[in-house]
C-alpha cells in the first residue's frame, strides 16, 4: 500500500483494560495502547497468551468496554458501528448452529439484518463458492470436518459484507495443511472484497505471511511493544516462506518482543 | 516373507462386528427374556419360586380373558387416566417452559422460582395428592370434575418442574461465543431468543419429556388412589385388590404397563421426526 492511500479508519488512544481476577486483584490486560489502523489493510495483533490481543479485538468490536481510553472508527464509537452492523467476526471456534444447514448458518447475520430471502440465498451461495463449499450447502455442521466448519465461519463473516473483519485466532485449532490452504483462501477473498482485516494470532509465521503490518504485544502487563511493517510483495505465495527475506522478517518480529525472545 | 494365513474369525467375533445382528439383538434379547418370564408364569414355576398360588398371582390366560371380557370398562378407565395425564403433562410442560424463559430473561428472580418449583416437585406424590384434594374442594360441585382438577394439579407440578429445569439449561447452556456472535451483528434480545436460545432448547425439551411422559402416567395412577371420585386405571387396581379380585387387578396392572410403553414409543417416534435436524 503506498503512503498516499493510507486513510486512518480506526484510532485507538490510550486504551487500557483492567480485569479483576478470582481473588479480587486488578489485572492489567492492556495498558495505554495507541494505534492507527488504515482502511483496507491486513493488520495482525501478535503475541503470547495473556498479552491482551483478544481483549484489544473485543474492545474494537464493542464486545468489551475499555476501562480507560477511546476507540474511534471513522469518527464513531465501536458501539455505533456495531449497531450499524458493520462488523464481521470470526471466532476461535466455528460457532455454527447445529440445527441449521451450512447455508442457513451463512445466512444467519443476513437474517438478523432483515435481508430479503432471495438476497440471503444469493449471497450465501456466493460466499460458499468463495470458500469452496458450494457442494455442502445442505449439510449440517456436524457432518463437516474442523477445517470445513472454519470455512463456513469465514463465509458467514464475509457474507454480511462487513466494513471491518475481525478474526480471533481463527486457524489455531487446525492442522498445518488445512491452515496453509485457508491462508491462501483468506488472502484471495480479502483481495476480492477489499475489507480491513484485524487478525489476532500467536503464530509469528502466520502473521508475517498474511499481514501488511504486525502489532507485537507483550504480556504482564499487556502492552503494544512494536509495529513491524511487512514489505513482502502481494499476492503472497507459499514459496515466499522459504525465502531469506521471510525469515529475516520472522526474526525481526521475534526480536521485537520486549524482554527478548519469547 | 510369506503372508501369514488369516485365521477365520470365530463366530463370537463375527457376531460382535455385525451391526445388523447387534441391532436385532437389542430387540430380540429383551423380548426373549419377557417370553421366558411369561412361560415361567404360565407354567406356575414362578408360583413355586415365590411360594404363592394362582389366586393371588393369576395365570396369564386368566388375566387375558378378564382383560378381553372387561375391555369396555378398561377403555373407560384408560380414557379417564390418559385425559388427566395428558392435560397435566401439556399444561405443566408449558408452565415449566414459561418459567424457564422467565428465568433465562431475569436470572435473579427466575432461578429462585426454579428452585422453589424443584423443591415442590420433590414432595412425594402420596403426600401431594391428598393436599391437592383438600385444596380443590370448592372448585366444582361435581365430584368427578373436582377429582380431575386435583389429579391434574399434581401431574402439572411434576411435569412443570421437570420441564422448567431442563428447558432452563437448554435456553442458557449455549456454545461458547454464540452470544458474542449475536452481539457482533447487533441482534435484538428477541432475535437472540428466537434464533439461538429457542432452537438450542429443543433437544432439552425431549430430555424432559422422556422423564415426564412416563412420570405423568405414574403420577396420575398414584393420584387416583387418593381421589374422591372412583375412576382410572390406578384406582381400579386398588379397588380390585381390596375386593380380592386379583385377576381383574392384574388386568389393570397390565393396562398401566401398556399405557407407559405405548406413550413412550409415541414420544420416541415424535423425537425421531422433530429432531432429525439436530445432529
Amino acid at each position: 500500500m503506498s503512503e498516499l492511500e493510507k486513510n486512518v479508519e480506526i484510532e485507538i488512544r490510550d486504551l487500557s483494560v483492567t480485569f479483576k481476577d478470582n481473588s479480587g486483584n486488578d489485572v492489567q490486560a492492556l495498558t495505554a495502547v495507541n494505534l492507527d489502523i488504515y482502511k483496507g489493510e491486513f493488520i495482525s495483533l501478535l503475541g503470547p497468551s495473556g498479552c491482551g490481543k483478544t481483549t484489544l479485538l473485543r474492545c474494537i468490536s464493542d464486545l468489551q468496554e475499555p476501562t480507560d481510553g477511546t476507540v474511534r472508527i471513522d469518527g464513531m464509537t465501536p458501539k455505533e458501528i456495531r449497531l450499524k452492523q458493520k462488523f464481521g467476526f470470526v471466532f476461535q471456534q466455528p460457532v455454527l448452529f447445529d440445527w441449521r444447514t451450512v447455508k442457513k448458518n451463512v445466512e444467519l447475520p443476513l437474517e438478523i439484518m432483515y435481508e430479503s430471502k432471495a438476497e440471503r440465498a444469493k449471497r450465501a451461495d456466493e460466499m460458499l463458492e468463495l470458500v469452496g463449499l458450494q457442494n455442502f450447502a445442505n449439510h449440517y455442521p456436524k457432518q463437516l470436518s474442523g477445517g470445513m466448519q472454519q470455512r463456513v465461519n469465514i463465509a458467514r463473516a464475509f457474507g454480511s459484507w462487513p466494513e471491518l473483519l475481525l478474526m480471533d485466532e481463527p486457524f489455531s485449532a487446525l492442522d498445518e495443511f488445512t491452515k496453509e490452504k485457508l491462508h491462501e483462501d483468506l488472502l484471495r477473498i480479502w483481495r476480492q472484497t477489499n475489507k480491513t482485516i484485524i487478525f489476532v494470532t500467536h503464530n509469528i509465521q502466520e502473521a508475517v505471511f498474511l499481514s501488511d503490518r504486525i502489532c507485537v504485544l507483550s504480556p504482564h502487563p499487556g502492552r503494544l511493544s512494536a509495529i513491524v511493517d511487512v514489505d513482502l510483495p502481494r499476492p503472497r505465495t507459499l514459496e515466499m516462506k522459504d525465502t531469506q527475506h521471510f525469515n529475516d522478517l520472522v526474526l525481526k518480529v521475534r526480536n521485537s518482543f520486549e524482554g527478548g525472545s519469547v | 516373507m510369506a503372508q501369514k494365513r488369516k485365521r477365520p474369525k470365530s463366530l463370537y467375533h463375527r457376531a460382535k462386528d455385525n451391526q445388523q445382528f447387534q441391532a436385532a439383538m437389542t430387540v430380540v434379547l429383551p423380548v426373549f427374556l419377557g417370553m421366558v418370564i411369561l412361560v415361567l408364569w404360565q407354567t406356575q414355576t414362578l408360583h413355586q419360586i415365590f411360594h404363592t398360588d394362582t389366586f393371588t398371582l393369576p395365570l396369564i390366560d386368566r388375566i387375558g380373558t378378564i382383560f378381553i371380557e372387561n375391555r369396555a370398562k378398561i377403555w373407560e378407565n384408560v380414557k379417564a387416566t390418559m385425559t388427566v395425564a395428558l392435560i397435566g403433562l401439556v399444561l405443566g410442560s408449558l408452565l415449566g417452559y414459561l418459567i424457564a424463559i422467565l428465568a433465562a430473561f431475569f436470572p435473579k428472580m427466575g432461578t429462585g422460582g426454579l428452585s422453589v418449583i424443584g423443591a415442590f416437585a420433590s414432595i412425594p406424590v402420596v403426600a401431594l395428592a391428598p393436599v391437592m384434594n383438600n385444596w380443590t374442594k370448592g372448585v366444582s360441585s361435581d365430584a368427578n370434575t373436582r377429582s380431575m382438577v386435583a389429579k391434574i394439579l399434581v401431574v402439572m407440578l411434576i411435569a412443570a418442574a421437570n420441564m422448567g429445569l431442563n428447558a432452563y439449561r437448554g435456553l442458557t447452556e449455549l456454545k461458547p461465543y454464540a452470544l458474542d456472535l449475536m452481539a457482533v451483528y447487533a441482534a435484538k434480545r428477541r432475535t437472540v431468543f428466537q434464533k439461538l436460545q429457542l432452537p438450542n432448547s429443543v433437544p432439552y425439551i425431549f430430555v424432559a419429556l422422556k422423564v415426564s411422559v412416563p412420570a405423568s402416567i405414574m403420577t396420575t395412577i398414584v393420584s387416583e388412589y387418593f381421589a374422591e371420585y372412583i375412576i382410572g386405571v390406578g384406582r381400579q387396581i386398588r379397588e380390585n385388590i381390596v375386593l380380592a379380585q386379583y385377576s381383574t387387578a392384574w388386568a389393570y396392572i397390565a393396562t398401566a404397563c401398556l399405557l407407559g410403553i405405548v406413550s413412550y414409543v409415541i414420544l420416541m417416534v415424535l423425537q425421531k421426526i422433530l429432531l432429525r435436524n439436530y445432529h
